[in-house]
């Protein structure tokens, strides 16, 4: 399955999943992104600026310190939930996600979890 | 992008936007599925250059004609079904003190898991228009509604095909803010600290995780607020953040802002599981 495939997939399971994007974290670009919510370019390097920025201090050095580097951002504002999984191998490699609050976040993100692994194996 | 573009996007994607008519040739402004159909008449009110008699009405009953002009409101014209309309019908322009009146009439109107309708006529009182009334802007910034849709933050509800009934269960607490936030977590968390705000100083859990967060507060509470701003729609907005290893094992750390409080604490096992609902009851 191609990476377009794999982030359809996530947003058919999940109809709370407004975007899903494939992102390289190094090169600060969005590769890919599928889902109902309609992006501009700016929008989409935005999403992935917040995306380096929720794996930034000062919280990721208080994280690090107590617990060991996360991989892992929900950040939740009045509307949205916004949720950033880096891969464990290869930390450039992350999925954005823009979802509403009622996603299942449990599901949603194994299921992410699932996707991103298996993107960053195919790559 | 450009916030100065924002307004000529937002009208683009309107014009886009297949509207859907129906008998009397009124407009169906919020389907039943909006989750905040109240957007939808301040976004219809912004969008009114000239002057408009605009009648919102719900499919469950009460129905309110504003008089609108250049994005402000101008008056309450007619409004059934409402209580207290009168705090507004009589005004002939109305002024700051009626916008908490204003806002209660709209609420009123626009209510949820009901179609919104909205019928344009020429305006009241014989085309009579006044360069004052309450700039729509104001009223959006006061219910926190985004008039330009196009951002992170936007309202998303309208381009999800499904209804979105929240699938997680709502919080069982009575409280609000950062202690109902608390509440809502549950035993998952081990240890907080709220900084700032009127529940500034309170916290729970193991004196030596709450010291390490007073220290960590201490010295980047700064740095915390510019992280949070990076994140939000705008400075100062409600934010929380959970960052982890995986989130559902392990140890995550737990930061939010309402208002001029910061709350950071440690989650210990599975933190998506009672997060939103917390975040809701914080929210309330």
């Amino acid at each position: 399955m191609g990476v377009n495939e794999s982030l359809g997939a996530v947003v058919k399971a999940f109809p709370q999943a407004h975007l899903v994007a494939f992102a390289d974290l190094s090169s600060r670009m969005i590769l890919s992104s599928t889902g109902p919510l309609s992006t501009t370019q700016e929008y989409l390097d935005r999403l992935c600026d917040q995306a380096r920025t929720s794996f930034d201090d000062p919280l990721f050095s208080l994280s690090v310190e107590a617990f060991g580097e996360p991989n892992a951002a929900v950040v939740m504002g009045p509307d949205t939930v916004r949720i950033f999984l880096r891969s464990d191998v290869e930390p450039a490699d992350a999925l954005c996600c823009i979802c509403d609050h009622g996603i299942d976040l449990p599901a949603f993100v194994a299921k992410i979890r699932g996707t991103l692994e298996s993107i960053t194996h195919a790559g | 992008m450009n916030r100065g573009t924002l307004p000529i996007l937002a009208r683009l994607q309107s014009l886009q936007t297949s509207g859907r008519f129906v008998a009397g040739g009124t407009r169906v402004l919020a389907e039943a599925t909006d989750r905040n159909p109240v957007a939808q008449i301040l976004r219809a009110a912004n969008e009114t250059m000239l002057p408009r008699s605009l009648r919102f009405f719900s499919e469950s009953g009460p129905s309110l004609t504003l008089d609108v002009a250049g994005r402000r409101i101008l008056r309450v014209t007619d409004a059934q079904g409402l209580p207290s309309a009168q705090d507004c019908l009589g005004v002939g322009a109305l002024e700051d003190e009626h916008k908490d009146a204003l806002i209660k009439l709209l609420q009123g109107v626009a209510v949820q898991r009901h179609e919104l309708h909205v019928a344009t006529g020429p305006i009241g009182r014989g085309g009579e228009a006044v360069s004052v009334g309450l700039p729509v802007a104001l009223l959006a910034d006061l219910l926190l509604v985004e008039l330009n849709p196009i951002g992170p933050d936007e309202e998303p509800a309208a381009l999800a095909e499904a209804p979105t009934e929240p699938q997680v269960e709502e919080a069982d607490v009575s409280g609000s803010g950062f202690q109902g936030f608390a509440a809502a977590m549950g035993p998952s968390l081990i240890a907080w600290l709220i900084d700032g705000g009127a529940e500034d100083g309170r916290s729970d859990g193991p004196d030596e995780m709450v010291s390490h967060l007073q220290g960590f507060l201490a010295d980047e509470r700064d740095s915390l607020e510019r992280q949070f701003d990076l994140l939000s729609a705008l400075p100062g907005d409600p934010i929380c953040m959970i960052l982890g290893a995986t989130l559902v094992e392990g140890h995550s750390i737990i930061g939010a802002r309402l208002g001029p409080a910061v709350l950071l604490g440690v989650v210990e096992g599975d933190a998506t599981t009672a997060v939103l609902g917390a975040w809701r009851a914080a929210l309330r």
